[in-house]
């Protein structure tokens, strides 16, 4: 790997930490387990469209694996590993199909996959009555933040390059 | 999806008439109270791996007002009130929810 994109990577890692600590300090309007914007999601979907699928992984691991020791809070980390690996796996298809102008649809998806997860790991670790609770709830939640993660993706890439996302 | 999810939430937001709660660790039930008749007071759960939460009983009501996990998203869910939407405490494995009398 080159050295100027090993610096651009790291650089989004960096960013994407620096917005999932500033999330944790928003208050939670819907304090549930697993229900949050994800602000730091807008830079995992910028990746996915403008580097290839193992710099994605890489910027994500780091972060997820960052993220929980920034926050002290290691239990999560099976729940949004889960969850990022099949969010990732399923955008990363998804890329092929939904085109540029679309990406906050991308985005959504990825969200739901992202919900998906977390429910799996819930349903092994807590039992399977979480499905019916909470798999509703985050996914509507999981609509909203990331249709909005989705459309700050959108515009940052098009800032970036204006002639695909037009 | 969407359409099924709303209806899902909005029969989860049924405010429970039952009083029998029960509360879980690690899958396994450890107290079960019936709130109707249960007095007001505070007490800690201990996780086996480390960590507390601090349940409070009060007027027929159970919140969680204290736990020692980063997050705090327990705490802030506040009283129990639904019965499809139960107070979880993700690190801890812990579960306060409603239940019938029979199966529980």
């Amino acid at each position: 790997m080159k050295a100027g994109k090993l610096t651009r990577l790291a650089l989004l890692t960096a960013l994407a930490l620096i917005i999932f600590i500033v999330e944790l300090h928003f208050p939670n309007l819907i304090p549930l387990p697993g229900v949050k914007l994800g602000l730091a999601n807008i830079i995992t979907v910028y990746a996915v469209y403008k580097y290839s699928p193992k710099e994605v992984a890489l910027i994500v691991v780091a972060r997820l694996i960052l993220g929980a020791l920034l926050a002290g809070n290691f239990s999560a980390l099976m729940y949004s590993g889960a969850g990022a690996t099949l969010c990732l796996a399923g955008m990363l298809l998804f890329k092929k199909v939904i085109p540029y102008r679309y990406i906050w649809l991308s985005s959504i998806v990825g969200a739901i996959l992202h919900n998906t997860g977390q429910i799996i790991v819930a349903v092994l670790i807590i039992g399977p009555f979480v499905v019916v609770s909470y798999y509703p709830i985050l996914i509507i939640s999981g609509c909203i933040a990331g249709a909005f993660t989705g459309i700050c993706a959108q515009l940052l890439l098009k800032r970036d390059m204006p002639e695909r996302c037009s | 999806m969407l359409i099924g999810s709303f209806i899902v939430i909005i029969l989860n937001l049924r405010k429970s008439d039952n009083m029998h709660v029960v509360v879980l660790q690690d899958n396994k039930v450890i107290y079960s109270f019936d709130l109707s008749d249960e007095k007001d007071r505070t007490f800690r759960i201990e996780c086996p791996n480390g960590g507390w939460n601090d349940v409070k009983i009060e007027d027929g009501t159970i919140c969680i007002i204290d736990a020692d996990c980063p997050d705090k998203t327990c705490v802030h869910t506040g009283v129990l009130r639904y019965e499809g939407v139960p107070i979880v405490c993700l690190p801890h494995k812990l579960v306060i929810r409603f239940a019938n009398k029979e199966n529980s």
